[in-house]
């Protein structure tokens, strides 16, 4: 059984219907990269996976279970599904540590201990043990979004949700992101890739999405996408993106 | 025997510096009333705002039941109503009404009247002040928060109002400075507190003018204390940190009450 199932997702802000139809199926294990132009749809689609936006039609069933129905437990659910924001949103009167261990105290209940080990863990994982008494402020971009990954991580997630996660960083500052993010896809987490990427998309994704203005105009393999891409406007917007 | 005034020195600063030694402990009694009545209610007030700040915060969402809404609904206006009611009538009007007012039903001693009545005033301020610190806060932090499965309220305590605290405290800090002032109000209701205590030695000395000279000499050294306390406080809060394995406080402690260093 496929791990994420959306069926006929729909969403709109006021009249303006940002996603139609949405029908999306991601395994197990699947890295999945989203991509197409600015509004068209695939952060939206992304927020929705979590219920940070609140779909209007349509089903999303994770792991069998419709996330949509109204006596859902959405904070457990949140708690096993991390997001990775493009503007990082760490906990900014925390340190690196502290952004790490607050989900796990507060939200799995863990003791602290416990939780200080597992903090610890992921940041040394994603290259920031050094850092992990350093209050956030001080970080380089790179540097946090880092300790973002880290911070779900700790949570031990079963579906990472990543929204641009380089869009916000200086060019020099996006591949020591990118590793990270191509070390977990080799460790088989499951993840929805929203980014502009596109080497890095051919790279890591077993599946790529392309949308265009709320609907889901092509996906295949990175290799079928970028070699031959059928529909118009991904042919379109690969031309323009990749000269 | 005639008016004790005859003693005093004609002039403003001889008479009241004449005033201030003879009269100095009922002066220093006032001010202590006026310390205590405005420091407790600063801090109820905080109290208070950020209750009503954090309930007027409270979102709708789709999920609500009808139930919850109503409820949520009610709450706001509750604390609209509380809100508009206090800043938009005087604290001596507030005073007088229910000192009196409530006099039927508690037997309370002015001072308890003064701080409660302070403190509802001032947490009517707070909440507006907390809201503005809450707006200050990037939705992000919010989003980030509920991303890891928080509830609203545990988004609230452990990551919004840490941070819109900080960065409400120099208005948060200015509102101990007016209680300081305002609290002479509280005068119509006897409270003994400075303003109260000079009327009373200015009854006595039938010297207006030089006593009100010791009385504004007092006011302006509590305020400017006060000031100079907070100022430092606020440059510890803004003091870059987290160099040299400085860490902050454990999240949830205010950080401004306790900023010892502690290991992680």
């Amino acid at each position: 059984m496929s791990l994420i199932k959306i069926n006929n997702l729909n969403k709109s802000f006021g009249s303006n219907l940002v996603l139609k139809d949405i029908n999306l199926t991601v395994e197990e294990k699947q890295v999945v990269c989203l991509i197409g132009s600015s509004g068209s749809g695939k952060s939206t689609l992304l927020r929705c996976i979590n219920l940070l936006e609140t779909p209007n039609g349509g089903e999303i069933i994770v792991d069998g279970q419709n996330i949509m129905t109204a006596n859902f437990d959405i904070n457990k659910f949140r708690s096993h599904v991390g997001m990775i924001f493009q503007s990082f949103n760490l906990f900014s009167h925390m340190n690196s540590i502290q952004n790490c261990m607050i989900g796990q105290t507060e939200v799995l209940k863990r003791s602290k201990s416990e939780a200080k080990a597992i903090a610890l863990k992921y940041l040394e994982k994603v290259g920031m043990l050094d850092f992990a008494n350093q209050s956030v402020k001080s970080l380089s971009g790179g540097q946090k979004q880092r300790v973002a990954i880290a911070r779900a991580l700790c949570m031990e997630p079963r579906i990472l949700l990543l929204d641009e996660p380089t869009s916000a960083l200086d060019p020099e500052m996006v591949g020591e992101v990118l590793e990270v993010i191509k070390q977990l896809a080799k460790e088989g987490l499951t993840m929805l890739i929203v980014t502009h990427e596109m080497s890095f998309a051919k790279d890591v994704a077993d599946l790529i999405i392309f949308m265009d203005q709320g609907v889901v105009c092509e996906q295949g393999s990175a290799k079928e996408m970028f070699s031959n891409p059928k529909h118009p406007r991904t042919k379109e917007f690969l031309a323009r993106i990749l000269r | 025997m005639f008016l004790t005034g005859s003693k005093i020195p004609a002039d403003l600063l001889g008479g009241s510096w004449y005033i201030y030694q003879r009269y100095a402990p009922l002066f220093w009694a006032g001010a202590r009333t006026t310390l205590l009545i405005s420091l407790s209610a600063t801090v109820i007030g905080l109290i208070i705002g950020l209750i009503v700040a954090s309930i007027r915060n409270v979102k709708f969402t789709p999920k609500d039941s009808f139930f919850s809404k109503f409820i949520k609904k009610f709450m706001h206006l509750i604390a609209t109503i509380y809100i508009e009611v206090f800043r938009g009538t005087p604290m001596m009007v507030q005073a007088v009404f229910l000192y009196h007012g409530l006099r039927q039903y508690v037997m309370w001693s002015p001072i308890q009247a003064g701080i409660f009545i302070v403190s509802i005033n001032t947490g009517a301020y707070m909440a507006e002040i907390i809201r503005a610190g809450i707006q200050s806060i990037d939705d992000g932090q919010y989003e980030a928060a509920r991303s890891i499965g928080m509830t609203n309220t545990q988004a609230m305590i452990r990551i919004i109002l840490p941070q819109a605290i900080r960065n409400a405290f120099p208005a948060i800090g200015n509102e101990f400075v007016v209680n300081i002032k305002d609290t002479s109000v509280l005068n119509v209701i006897s409270v003994t507190e400075l303003f109260f205590q000079s009327n009373s030695v200015a009854g006595i000395v039938f010297r207006y003018r030089d006593t009100f000279l010791v009385t504004a000499v007092i006011y302006l050294f509590l305020t400017f204390t006060t000031t100079q306390i907070l100022r430092a406080i606020e440059r510890k809060l803004d003091s870059p940190r987290g160099f040299g394995g400085a860490s902050q406080s454990m999240p949830g402690n205010f950080p401004f009450l306790k900023r010892k260093e502690q290991k992680v």
